[in-house]
């Protein structure tokens, strides 16, 4: 009985403790135990089983009881997630109840919390774009914030370990400011799609028009059947859940290949409250834990943690991580956790209608666009601003929702829907926002959620840069679908507020000095050398590409760097 | 810890205080009631799948009333519509049949097609917004009704495939979403 208290501390004890199951959790729990840990995946949200536990993947439009609407309670009790169409009918037992998501805006912020195990990677948009270093030299090439302690060619061999694991889908371009990868099969454009691309070249020389990348598998390879993944069937229901596990998420990839190595413990229901910190050592010692049901407090200890929360949590838990050393929070020594707060700006561009085409139709639902690399700020291409934008879009023919004649109903009405409509096409861009140090987070002491946690206040805003880079996504995507003969072309812009991308960003910035920044090139917290954080938060810029397949090479390479470190003996 | 009710009053600080007593008890897990809903009366269900029935009618494929779309609308008003919204459609909805039995002495129901049809009209351009909405339900719940989406349209539960550009074949009808 005397080592009772040893033998109990063991069995809470783990190499390597990981917080959060999404994109970046998952792969952290995947690298690592491949390597030999024992690794312990802390998750706050409820267990999601792959494909048993995506209740809706398989139903028919006439199994919905809503066609994806949402009802007046839920959205009288889901006041902020209900502001945007990501909480829907069919997804809506993946996000957390906005009761239980507790926050405060200063300025409008659109936080999207998922209560699952997987996170976001079952919801994710999955397209998957490499930086560049047009990115990486950004911020030292225009003075602003801190520089990236890292280059394209120290992440590039990563981004090919994760892209031939994950299976993404796409096109080689050879462009210097979207670097190629390792992909499976383009998918096909539509008609009007290759019709535009072809203008699109003509009148623009440099500007190209290519397929998403994306994260379905078009072919599943050898690294994906492996796990018991599937092909892409193209019906178009990613963010209910893929039976199929065709596109990547925690469920269909990393936490198999993490579960087969027979040395990863998952918990669901899982709270991070604090990450534990020895002042002697200088070293995280491990994390408390509150169930999530339960209420129950319990600690885990381990040699290396992985802070995986996404950028919003996994910077509030080290702010509520504090200690003698660390009064402000975890690694605050810089002042900039919670400072730099991102996201991508979107929802502007526009949109026409193309003549003819009409015996030109499609097979399949195509759960994917095109994509129009960024041009803007690159060679000789100046701006009245900084960094540029990408473009999202696509071609389709109508649908019956479309729009018919105001008076119209009965045999002409359901016959004109029982045919396709015109084809349209539609650009929208997604814009580099710049890290700005009162763009922040930070937390509210006095209010605390129902795990004891403070709630986060936002204050965050897009400004001057963006709100000119805007009138370019609008405008370009007007004269470029113009020139390629669409006609009624239309720019909208519907605003854009921070968190609507779900890209949240810049928290607990990476850099090369401990004075500007929390986290040093391997993603380690400078002054707390066996933490790692790879989600959104230790981004330095945004780039204008989506996000996820950097947190997952980010992570990989991580990983690598914290066990070469565990073997010398330096954590 | 705190508990639930600390939370909520917590919550309702965050929301400026503008937290309703049915989302309080809703949030404490009581049975809750969004304000009374219309209570549909038989009659009412009769009149709505002949009105809808005539906004989507049966052709060479079965319509509206064979699909059931009726059960559609009255579920998403009473579920997704507030209390308002629902009123003003069932208003609307008894305006056309006063309009059925001040010109023609019968009920909606019992009208041919073609006046039917007359009433139908007449409520577009007199009742733009019960119109519209009634018409919006009517396509939505037909279109993803079993009925709708593979006898009006082509529906494929697992397509398989993507090809982005195939000849579109006389008499083909449009995919069903």
């Amino acid at each position: 009985m005397a080592n009772f208290n040893i033998d109990a501390k063991k069995e809470l004890t783990y190499d390597a403790i990981v917080i959060g199951s999404g994109v970046s959790g998952g792969w952290a729990a995947k690298e690592l135990t491949e390597k030999g840990l024992r690794v312990l995946m802390l998750e706050r949200g409820k267990q999601l089983e792959h494909i048993t536990g995506y209740e809706n993947a398989l139903k028919a439009p006439w199994e919905l009881k809503y066609d994806g609407r949402l009802t007046t309670q839920q959205i009288e009790s889901h006041p902020k997630l209900s502001r945007d169409y990501p909480y829907n009918e069919m997804t809506e037992k993946y996000w957390m109840n906005d009761s239980d998501s507790l926050y405060r805006e200063k300025k409008r912020f659109d936080w999207f919390r998922p209560n699952i195990v997987g996170g976001k990677s079952i919801m994710w948009g999955r397209q998957s774009y490499r930086l560049s270093d047009i990115d990486f030299e950004a911020n030292l090439r225009d003075g602003i914030a801190v520089d990236w302690p890292i280059r394209y060619a120290d992440i590039a061999p990563w981004y090919s370990h994760a892209e031939k694991f994950a299976g993404i889908s796409g096109e080689k371009l050879g462009l210097p400011q979207l670097p190629d990868g390792e992909f499976l099969p383009p998918m096909d454009m539509y008609y009007l799609e290759k019709e535009v691309r072809k203008r699109l070249e003509k009148s623009f020389p440099g500007r190209v028009m290519t397929i998403g990348r994306v994260a379905n598998l078009s072919k599943a390879a050898e690294e994906q059947l492996g796990v018991g993944r599937g092909p892409c069937q193209f019906r178009n229901r990613c963010s209910w859940g893929c039976p199929f596990g065709a596109y990547f998420s925690t469920q269909s990839s990393t936490l198999p290949a993490a579960a087969k190595t027979g040395r990863l413990t998952l918990r669901p229901d899982s709270v991070v409250t604090e990450i534990t910190f020895d002042n002697d050592t200088q070293r995280a010692t491990g994390v408390r834990v509150r169930d999530a049901v339960t209420m129950q407090d319990r600690e885990y200890f381990a040699k290396i943690i992985f802070v995986c929360a996404s950028a919003i949590s996994s910077t509030a838990l080290l702010m509520h991580s504090t200690s003698d050393r660390f009064p402000n929070g975890m690694g605050n020594d810089s002042d900039q956790l919670g400072r730099n707060l991102m996201d991508h700006h979107f929802r502007t561009g526009a949109s026409g209608r193309w003549e003819g085409g009409h015996d030109h139709y499609y097979y399949g639902r195509r759960a994917n666009g095109i994509y129009i690399p960024r041009y803007r700020n690159i060679g000789d291409d100046k701006r009245d601003y900084l960094r540029g934008f990408g473009y999202q879009g696509g071609a389709s023919r109508g649908n019956w929702q479309r729009s018919v004649a105001e008076l119209s109903f009965g045999a002409d009405l359901k016959d004109e829907l029982t045919q396709p409509g015109e084809w349209t096409m539609g650009l929208g861009g997604f814009g580099e926002t710049l890290p700005y140090s009162d763009n922040r987070m930070w937390l509210d002491k006095e209010t605390k959620d129902k795990w004891g946690m403070p709630v986060v206040v936002f204050d965050a805003e897009i400004r001057d840069n963006e709100k000119k880079m805007r009138l370019d996504m609008a405008n370009d995507a007007k004269e470029m679908l113009e020139a390629a003969g669409l006609k009624d072309v239309k720019t909208y812009d519907k605003g854009s507020f921070p968190g609507m991308a779900i890209h949240e960003m810049g928290t607990a910035r990476m850099g090369r000095d401990p004075k500007t920044s929390v986290l040093n090139g391997h993603n380690q917290i400078h002054a707390v050398k066996n933490v790692f954080m790879t989600d959104g938060a230790c981004m330095v810029s945004t780039s204008c590409v989506n996000p996820s397949l950097t947190y997952m090479a980010l992570t990989a390479r991580a990983a690598d760097f914290a066990v070469e470190e565990l073997k010398k003996h330096n954590l | 810890m705190i508990s639930r009710r600390d939370a909520l009053q917590r919550l309702t600080l965050l929301l400026g205080g503008a937290l309703s007593a049915q989302l309080t008890a809703g949030v404490l897990g009581q049975v809750i009631n969004l304000g009374p809903s219309v209570l549909v009366s038989a009659a009412q269900q009769k009149l709505l799948t002949e009105v809808a029935d005539t906004i989507i009618p049966t052709t060479d494929t079965p319509g509206s009333k064979a699909a059931g779309a009726e059960q559609f609308i009255i579920r998403v008003l009473r579920d997704c519509y507030v209390l308002e919204d629902q009123e003003a459609f069932y208003d609307g909805l008894s305006k056309l049949e006063d309009d059925s039995h001040r010109l023609h002495n019968q009920s909606f129901a019992d009208l041919d097609a073609a006046r039917r049809h007359e009433i139908v009209k007449q409520t577009a351009i007199s009742n733009k917004a019960f119109f519209h909405n009634l018409r919006t339900l009517t396509v939505t719940g037909y279109f993803c009704s079993e009925i709708g989406a593979t006898k009006a349209l082509e529906y494929l539960p697992i397509p398989g495939r993507f090809e982005g550009d195939v000849p579109f074949k006389p008499g083909q009808k449009a995919w069903a979403l």
